[in-house]
C-alpha cells in the first residue's frame, strides 16, 4: 500500500512538474541541431528566459531534430501547417521556400548597426525581413604561409611560375602574396604547386576543388564568377547565367581539373574531404567555408599544417573581391501558437546585447566592426567574418527565392557535367539557363 | 463458429493493418500522381490529368536514371550470382567441415548499405583512405576511384562485394540439399567434376539461381543508400539511379507530382517483371 501511495505521489509530482514546465515554455523554437549554433542558442535562450520583463507565457523552450534532411523535414512540417513550434531556423537560400508559411518580423531599432545591411539582407525575401541573422557562412582563402614565403624568396622559382602560368593560363604571372591575388594568381599558384604540372612541387596538389554534385559546392564556386560580374538575373528578371563571367570561371576550374591541380577524386569531394586533403599537407591553398578555420588552425586537430595555415578573403577579379554569404537565422512560423512571443524573442535576439551574448557562446554572428570590437579578445575569428561579410558579401539576384535551392542543385548538376567532361560549356550553360528560367520566372 | 468464420476474424486485424499502412498511401500516391502538387498545396492538389506522366516520360533524366538502375541491377545481380555460385560450390567441402565459416562469409550483409557507402568514402579517400595510401606507397600512384570514368565500376564492385554473400548462402543451401544418391547414381554412370556439375547439380540449383538473380536484381535496381552517401547523384548525374531521381525530384525540386508519377511507373514495371518472373518460375517447375 505504501508503495502504491509513493507511486501515486511521485506520479502527481512529475505531472505537476511537466505541466509547470509546459506553462513556462510557451514559445517553442526549433533550432539548428548540434555544433556551436545549438550551444549559442541555448545560452542566449537562458539569458532571455531569465529577464524579468519576459512573461511566464513567453518563456522560450528549444527543440531540435537531426541535421540530416533538416530542411526537407522542415518544409514538410511547415507545409502541413504545424503548430509544434512558434519560431524556426531559416537559411538564406531557403527563405523563399518557407516564406508562404512564415510571418515577417520587426527587428530592434539598432539591428542595422549591430549586423550591417548586407548581413540583414541574408534574412530578407521580397523586401521583407523574415528573420534575425544568427550565424554567418562565407568563404576564406586558406593558404600555406611556409610555401608562399619559400616561393617569394626563391628567384629561380619565379621563372618556372611564369612559364607555367603562361602555358596553362595564357598570361605570364609572377608569384605574389595571397593578399594581392587575383583569381588568375590563385590558378597559377594551384598549377605551380601541383606535381602533375611541376614535378618539383612540395605538395601533390596546388588546390582542392569541391566538385561533388552538391548545392553547397556551387556556393563555394560562386565567389569566383561573381568577381567577374556574374549574377543569376538582371534587374528585369532575365536569366544571365550564360555570361562571360560564368564562362571565365568555369573555364578556369576546367583548366585546374584537367591539369591535375586538384585531387583526382574531386568530383566526390565536399567540405570534409577538402579539409582532409588540405590538412594532410598535400595541398597548397583552397577556398573553403569559414567554419573550417577553427579546425584547420588548431594544432591538435590538424597537426601537419595548422601552424602554417592562414586565412584571408577570396581573391579578387575584374569586378572586385567577393565572397558568397549566407546566414542562418530564426523566423516566425505563421501557424505557431504564440507568434507574438516568438516575435518578441526574435526582436530581442537582434539587439546588441543579445547578439554579443550569442556570439560569445560560440555563434558565428556577422557583426559590424563597432560591435565586434567589444568581443574581439574572446572571439578574434569574428572580426574578419563581419568585415568580409560587409565588404565582400553578396547574394545572387534570386538567391533567396522559393526555388533558390533548386537553382543551386541545377547548377551543381550542369557545371559538374561540364567539368567532368560530360557536356560542352555551351551545352551546360544553355541547359542551366533554360532550367533557371523555369525555376525563377 | 465455422472454421472459415474463425479464419476471417483472425485475419481481420492483419487486413485492416495492410489497408491502413499500404492501401491509404497507395490511394494517395495515385491521386497525387494525377495532380499538380507541391509542398504548398499538399492538402488541396489540383487534378491535371496525366500531365505528370507525360512530363516524366519526356524527361531525359528519367530515362538516364532508369538506364543506370537497369544496368546496375543487371550487372550486380549477374556478378553476385556468378561469384556466389563459384564460392558455394568451391567452398562446399571446406564449409561442411567448418560451418562457422558461413558466419564469417555473410558478415558484409550485416552492414547497413548507407554505412557501407560511408565506409568506402573513407577507405577510398586519397588522403585518409587505406587503399590509396598503400597504392601510392607501393605503386607511386592511385587511380581516381570515383571519377566519372571509374565511378560505375567502383559502385558496382562495392555492391557486389556486399551482396555476393547473399547469393552464396542461397546457393550453398541449394547445393547441400541435392540428394547424395543423385550424385552417386551420376558417378556410377561416369559423371565427374564439371560434367557432374553442369548436367546434374546445376539443373537442380536453377530455380534457386533464378530466385537469387531476381531478388538481387530488384535490390540493385532500387539502389539508393550506398551510392547516395558515396557520390550523391554523381558528376552531371552520372550515378543517379531511379530511386535517387525520385528522391531529388520530391525533396530537392519539390516536384511531388512528378516524383510520385515516377514511383508509380517504377511500381508498375516492377509488378509486371515480378508477375512474369513468377509465371516463368512456375512453368519451369520451381
Amino acid at each position: 500500500m505504501r508503495t502504491v501511495r509513493k507511486l501515486f505521489y511521485g506520479g502527481a509530482a512529475s505531472a505537476l512538474l511537466l505541466a509547470t514546465s509546459i506553462a513556462q515554455a510557451d514559445v517553442t523554437v526549433l533550432g539548428w541541431p548540434g555544433g556551436p549554433e545549438e550551444t549559442a542558442l541555448r545560452a542566449a535562450t537562458e539569458i532571455y528566459n531569465a529577464r524579468a520583463e519576459v512573461a511566464e507565457d513567453d518563456k522560450v523552450k528549444l527543440i531540435f531534430f537531426s541535421r540530416d534532411g533538416f530542411f526537407d523535414k522542415l518544409q514538410a512540417d511547415l507545409a502541413a501547417g504545424t503548430d509544434a513550434f512558434d519560431a524556426n531556423l531559416l537559411a538564406t537560400y531557403s527563405i523563399g521556400r518557407y516564406a508562404p508559411y512564415m510571418t515577417p518580423v520587426s527587428l530592434s531599432e539598432d539591428a542595422a548597426d549591430v549586423f550591417g545591411e548586407s548581413v540583414l539582407k541574408t534574412m530578407q525575401f521580397d523586401g521583407k525581413q523574415y528573420g534575425v541573422p544568427t550565424d554567418l557562412s562565407l568563404h576564406f582563402l586558406y593558404y600555406r604561409t611556409d610555401l608562399i614565403e619559400e616561393l617569394l624568396a626563391d628567384e629561380s622559382a619565379a621563372a618556372k611560375y611564369g612559364d607555367i602560368s603562361e602555358k596553362h593560363l595564357g598570361v605570364r604571372l609572377e608569384p605574389k602574396s595571397p593578399d594581392d591575388w587575383t583569381w588568375q594568381d590563385f590558378a597559377a599558384n594551384a598549377l605551380y604547386f601541383s606535381k602533375a604540372v611541376n614535378p618539383d612541387s612540395p605538395t601533390r596538389y596546388g588546390t582542392v576543388l569541391q566538385l561533388k554534385n552538391l548545392l553547397f559546392n556551387i556556393m563555394v564556386f560562386h565567389s569566383l564568377p561573381r568577381s567577374y560580374g556574374a549574377d543569376w538575373m538582371d534587374a528585369d528578371g532575365n536569366i544571365t547565367v550564360d555570361s562571360d563571367a560564368y564562362r571565365e570561371a568555369l573555364k578556369m576550374y576546367k583548366i585546374l581539373v584537367e591539369a591535375g591541380a586538384t585531387p583526382k577524386d574531386s568530383f566526390s569531394y565536399e567540405y570534409a574531404e577538402a579539409n582532409s586533403a588540405f590538412g594532410s599537407g598535400q595541398v597548397a591553398a583552397m577556398i573553403q567555408w569559414n567554419a573550417a578555420a577553427a579546425d584547420l588552425t588548431d594544432t591538435e586537430k590538424t597537426p601537419v599544417t595548422a601552424d602554417v595555415t592562414k586565412t584571408i578573403a577570396p581573391p579578387t577579379g575584374p569586378d572586385g573581391r567577393f565572397t558568397h554569404v549566407h546566414g542562418l537565422g530564426l523566423g516566425v512560423n505563421a501557424n505557431g501558437k504564440n507568434p507574438d512571443g516568438a516575435k518578441a524573442f526574435i526582436e530581442w535576439l537582434s539587439t546588441e546585447d543579445a547578439a554579443k551574448a550569442y556570439a560569445l557562446a560560440g555563434g558565428a554572428t556577422g557583426l559590424t566592426s563597432g560591435v565586434v570590437s567589444d568581443i574581439a579578445n574572446e572571439r578574434p575569428d569574428l572580426v574578419p567574418l563581419g568585415e568580409y561579410a560587409s565588404n565582400y558579401g553578396f547574394v545572387m539576384n534570386g538567391g533567396t527565392s522559393a526555388k533558390a535551392l533548386s537553382v543551386y542543385e541545377l547548377q551543381a548538376k550542369e557545371f559538374t557535367d561540364y567539368l567532368s567532361g560530360g557536356k560542352s560549356l555551351d551545352e551546360a550553360l544553355s541547359a542551366t539557363k533554360d532550367g533557371m528560367a523555369d525555376l525563377l520566372n | 463458429m465455422t472454421r472459415s468464420t474463425e479464419n476471417r476474424i483472425l485475419a481481420t486485424p492483419l487486413v485492416l493493418f495492410l489497408l491502413v499502412m499500404l492501401g491509404f498511401p497507395t490511394i494517395l500516391d495515385i491521386i497525387y500522381s494525377f495532380s499538380e502538387v507541391s509542398f504548398e498545396n499538399l492538402r488541396s492538389p489540383t487534378f491535371n490529368g496525366g500531365q505528370n506522366y507525360i512530363s516524366i516520360l519526356n524527361d531525359p533524366e528519367f530515362w538516364s536514371a532508369s538506364w543506370f538502375s537497369m544496368k546496375f541491377g543487371l550487372a550486380t545481380a549477374f556478378a553476385e550470382c556468378i561469384l556466389g555460385l563459384v564460392l558455394a560450390v568451391y567452398l562446399a567441402p571446406i564449409i561442411r567441415k567448418n560451418t562457422w565459416m558461413i558466419a564469417v562469409l555473410i558478415m558484409p550483409m550485416m552492414i547497413a548499405p548507407a554505412m557501407m557507402g560511408l565506409m568506402y568514402r573513407l577507405l577510398l579517400h586519397e588522403f585518409v583512405g587505406a587503399l590509396p595510401h598503400y597504392m601510392f606507397y607501393w605503386l607511386g600512384d592511385s587511380p581516381a576511384f570515383l571519377s566519372r570514368e571509374n565511378v560505375f565500376t567502383t559502385v558496382f564492385t562495392i555492391e557486389t562485394l556486399q551482396w555476393t554473400p547473399f547469393a552464396f548462402l542461397l546457393f550453398f543451401m541449394a547445393y547441400e540439399a541435392i540428394p547424395g544418391e543423385m550424385r552417386e547414381a551420376a558417378a556410377v554412370d561416369g559423371a565427374r567434376g564439371l560434367r557432374m556439375f553442369w548436367h546434374i547439380e546445376m539443373p537442380m540449383m536453377l530455380p534457386t539461381i533464378a530466385v537469387a538473380f531476381f531478388v538481387r536484381f530488384i535490390d540493385g535496381f532500387r539502389v539508393f543508400d550506398n551510392i547516395f552517401v558515396l557520390t550523391g547523384a554523381g558528376a552531371g548525374g552520372a550515378t543517379t539511379s531511379l530511386s535517387i531521381y525520385i528522391y531529388l525530384s520530391f525533396f530537392r525540386s519539390g516536384e511531388i507530382g512528378n516524383a510520385i508519377a515516377a514511383s508509380v511507373i517504377l511500381f508498375c514495371v516492377s509488378f509486371l517483371a515480378l508477375f512474369f518472373a513468377g509465371r516463368l518460375l512456375r512453368r519451369s517447375g520451381a
